[in-house]
């Protein structure tokens, strides 16, 4: 029963890489200890591994460590997070996500290069402008966007970064 | 009174300080780095004039105090420099 109960949580955590502990839980109907016992066990096997970013923990399979940490980085500011969640409506051009999310060039030049960077998003150039594609899974960044919850010092720590990187924005 | 003010002023500069290091992390930007300096050495410098350590070290220290000062406000025209 026991290993039954391990299995489909692997399982889980394996179509759901990202999942938190608390959805993990919910979806699954398992009690609080229960579900640490078995992730406890999980994790001892090498099977998961998990990484608490903001306030919560989020639950990878084994061999993500790479992908999880591009993604973790990626999605660590608000302005990130929102220009993820905007370019999933499809492709966008620089001037278009400032104006669809009110930023300034220089802000959203800054946060592009680091997603493209990261390999989170492609760019490719078509005349003058630079058109920005998500490359990666959009169902595991909504999944770890959704679930992510911001601490005070983070907000004011990513309105710093906005404001740095807008500085000699003319508008 | 003055001492209220003075920890107001050092617990603003900290959590300050603190907001550029998680920017920092986060960012690696060099301008959130001399932002966490510049506010940490604010610190120092309060925390120079708030504990009369002048007479402690028996040395005048209004030369380092107003070092110090000049450094903070460097710090922060790097910070807003253009790169």
């Amino acid at each position: 029963m026991g290993m039954e109960r391990r299995n489909e949580i692997l399982e889980t955590i394996m179509n759901k890489p990202g999942i938190t502990f608390r959805e993990l839980a919910r979806q699954l109907g398992i009690g609080i200890g229960d579900l640490q016992y078995h992730l406890y066990r999980l994790e001892k096997e090498g099977k998961v591994f998990s990484r608490k970013i903001g306030k919560r923990r989020y639950i990878f399979p084994a061999g993500f460590e790479g992908d999880c940490q591009r993604l973790l980085i990626a999605i660590s500011t608000e302005t990130r997070r929102r220009i993820l969640l905007l370019l999933m409506e499809g492709p966008l051009t620089q001037s278009e996500i400032a104006k669809r999310l009110g930023l300034s060039q220089p802000t959203v030049s800054y946060h592009m290069g680091e997603l493209v960077k990261l390999g989170i998003v492609d760019a490719r150039k078509e005349g003058k402008s630079v058109t920005y594609t998500l490359s990666y899974d959009p169902r595991i960044i909504a999944r770890v966007i959704r679930e992510y919850r911001p601490s005070l010092w983070e907000k004011l720590a990513d309105n710093l970064i906005d404001m740095l990187t807008g500085m000699g924005d003319e508008e | 009174m003055e001492t209220l003010l003075t920890l107001v002023t050092l617990l603003l500069a900290l959590a300050l300080a603190g907001i550029s290091y998680i920017a920092y992390r986060k960012s690696h930007l060099r301008a959130t780095l001399y932002l966490l300096i510049a506010f940490l050495l604010l610190v120092m410098k309060k925390a120079i004039e708030a504990l009369h350590l002048a007479a402690w070290i028996e040395r005048d220290v209004s030369i380092a105090v107003g070092v110090l000062e000049i450094l903070v406000l460097l710090l922060f025209i790097m910070a807003l420099w253009k790169r």
